[in-house]
């Protein structure tokens, strides 16, 4: 199998799933729907151009730095001409928006080898420019990893830790554990359901699919820890028992 | 096919301010490399900057927001076609709804109005009143403005400030404008704690001996350096706009403006109004690159001079390893900045004044869409 890895960071990202009104809200990791159609923007695909190809990749993510919740209180006004020519600015409804901030992600799809490569080739070189899930959160660098030869779950667990090199210098610990979010298989029946696939980005009827989503862990090396082994904790040894 | 997008990247000092404060009067902040910034959203900057394009933009170049579409068409018929008067509200109303606008006639106006506000060009009403004076010859008006497609007159000839930063109609997705800009939330490149100014107010006619205040409270804020980022999509605008010369106004307004504004919040409390220490602008044609990574390691440095010269050196650092890293290299680029403590950033590009650098990327942008088109 081939994979395509991207890295998710900067100072705000959001990634609703349920956004309705004017309470705008994010998951703590990227979604599939925001991911697919940040990788659509990247090749071109139009809002009401169609999607399989797409969603029909498999994809998890991994949280390697999990941010801080953020709500951001948003007002807008709305101008209005007055009869002596002035302009004048009226109220509209406030609205409350989260963010994720401070964080880092690492997301990955999983599908043909064709199909992959061209995923990578369009995010080093977007037709629409890319955000993190909202128009105000450019990603801070790069977000192309590359293509790499492995599942997914295999490129979950081993590409290297993608934190800051301060946090990582501050864990200390020689490895360290990550949480992983991923599309689960077939035969997987603990999953939980999200309505989180993207079918269709037509503004007119946006529409999702539900997919089942497996929760778990991977432990990765921290090429900043500076622990030594811990040795077993045995407090009965100072008493000399 | 040639891309060109426009990175703007800006270092900016304000004094104690507020410029854009939450539901408790407090400084929006967020945290960025496990500290807290000093933060202005993107929707004050984006405001600011469409304010600021009334000072660079004719109004006929500018949209306007209103509900008022069917009066505002009316005028426009009547004046395009002056023996139409009597007959200019009831066209421009079956016009608005071809569109797809259902209007309804409020109870004490005249002129019916949609159910929300619309935001269109100057260009656009012209368009629609020329579609509705010749259905007004025809026998039956709502086929002619059918056949005239006048959805796609909705849709065509954009304003700057709409190209820029789109169009949303709720019922009418499809006439909705994709923004050719992206504009980043400001964040501070240092940690920042918020402050409290407490203050009292004496009351002037209060003569008795034993005066006290007659009100007191307090006002939060903070002083910081800024890094603030946008950016353009050249092509995107482009085809929002369908016309080579806008593009480039457009570009020009946009740097122009979104370098000299200020969001309004506190002003007159602190009169925090300042110019930027730095404006960098690189030109790119494979992808837009925010450099917002330069200060995730913040900028600690309790001296004012000090802070701008290592958020500087640390803004070239950045520039410099992605272009080592990952061979992005831009097709131009240009510095405008003040002071000694920003010199390095001239390695980055030319050293202009902004009016020289507006006038250099408006060439630059108006060539490549030549070429494009």
């Amino acid at each position: 199998m081939t994979v395509v890895a991207l890295r998710l960071a900067g100072p705000l990202q959001a990634w609703g799933s349920r956004s309705r009104f004017v309470r705008r809200e994010t998951e703590k990791a990227p979604t599939k729907s925001g991911v697919i159609g940040m990788v659509a923007a990247a090749k071109g695909i139009r809002r009401t151009d169609p999607l399989e190809e797409l969603a029909d990749l498999r994809f998890g993510v991994r949280i390697d730095q999990p941010g801080q919740l953020l709500r951001d209180f948003q007002t807008a006004q709305r101008p209005k001409k007055e009869k002596d020519g002035t302009t004048s600015w009226s109220s509209l409804p406030l609205s409350q928006r989260y963010y994720v901030s401070d964080a880092v992600f690492l997301a990955v799809l999983e599908g043909e080898r064709r199909l992959v490569e061209d995923i990578d080739e369009a995010v080093r070189s977007p037709e629409f420019p890319l955000y993190l899930g909202r128009r105000s959160c450019p990603p801070a660098g790069p977000v192309a990893l590359g293509v790499f030869d492995s599942g997914l779950e295999e490129a979950l667990a081993t590409l290297p830790w993608m934190a800051g090199t301060r946090r990582q210098q501050r864990h200390r610990a020689n490895t360290v554990r990550l949480t992983t979010v991923r599309d689960a298989h077939p035969d997987e029946t603990d999953g939980e359901l999200v309505q989180d696939i993207p079918v269709s980005f037509d503004p007119n009827r946006r529409q999702y699919a539900w997919r089942t989503i497996t929760r778990g862990t991977v432990e990765i090396d921290n090429p900043h820890g500076t622990a030594e082994k811990a040795e077993e904790h045995d407090p009965m040894a100072s008493l000399g028992g | 096919m040639s891309r060109t997008m426009i990175d703007i990247h800006v270092l900016q000092t304000v004094p104690p301010s507020n410029l854009n404060r939450d539901d408790t009067e407090s400084p929006k902040t967020a945290v960025y490399g496990g500290v807290r910034r000093s933060r202005v959203s993107s929707q004050a900057w984006k405001r600011a900057t469409r304010v600021d394009f009334e000072s660079h933009l004719d109004s006929s170049e500018l949209g306007t927001r209103t509900k008022r579409v069917v009066e505002w068409l009316a005028e426009e018929i009547t004046a395009q076609a002056p023996e139409l008067e009597s007959r200019a509200t009831e066209l421009a109303t079956e016009t608005i709804k071809a569109v797809g606008i259902e209007v309804k006639a409020p109870e004490k106006e005249t002129s019916p109005q949609s159910g929300y506000l619309l935001f269109l060009s100057r260009r656009q009403i012209q368009n629609l009143a020329g579609a509705a004076i010749e259905a007004a010859e025809t026998d039956d008006v709502r086929k002619a403005l059918k056949e005239a497609k006048v959805k796609d007159l909705a849709d065509r000839e954009h304003s700057v400030d709409i190209a820029l930063f789109g169009r949303m109609v709720a019922d009418q997705a499809d006439i909705n404008v994709d923004a050719a800009a992206q504009v980043a939330h400001a964040i501070s490149v240092h940690p920042v704690e918020t402050e409290f100014d407490y203050y009292t107010a004496v009351d002037d006619r209060n003569q008795d001996h034993e005066t006290g205040a007659g009100m007191i409270g307090t006002v939060e804020f903070n002083s910081s350096t800024l890094y603030r980022y946008a950016t353009i999509d050249v092509n995107r605008l482009a085809d929002n706009l369908g016309d080579t010369t806008a593009v480039r106004r457009a570009v020009e307004a946009f740097l122009e403006s979104f370098v000299r504004s200020m969001p309004s919040g506190k002003q007159n409390t602190f009169a925090n109004r300042t110019l930027p220490e730095a404006v960098v602008v690189l030109a790119r044609d494979s992808q837009p690159i925010n450099l917002v990574g330069a200060f995730e390691n913040p900028v600690r440095e309790p001296v004012h001079s000090g802070r701008v010269k290592r958020a500087a050196d640390a803004l070239l650092e950045e520039a410099q390893e992605i272009e080592r890293a990952y061979g992005e290299q831009p097709i131009d680029s240009w510095v405008t900045r003040v002071g000694e403590d920003t010199a390095s950033l001239d390695e980055l590009g030319s050293n202009v004044s902004l009016t020289e650098m507006v006038t250099q990327l408006g060439e630059l942008v108006g060539t490549r869409a030549e070429e494009r088109s």
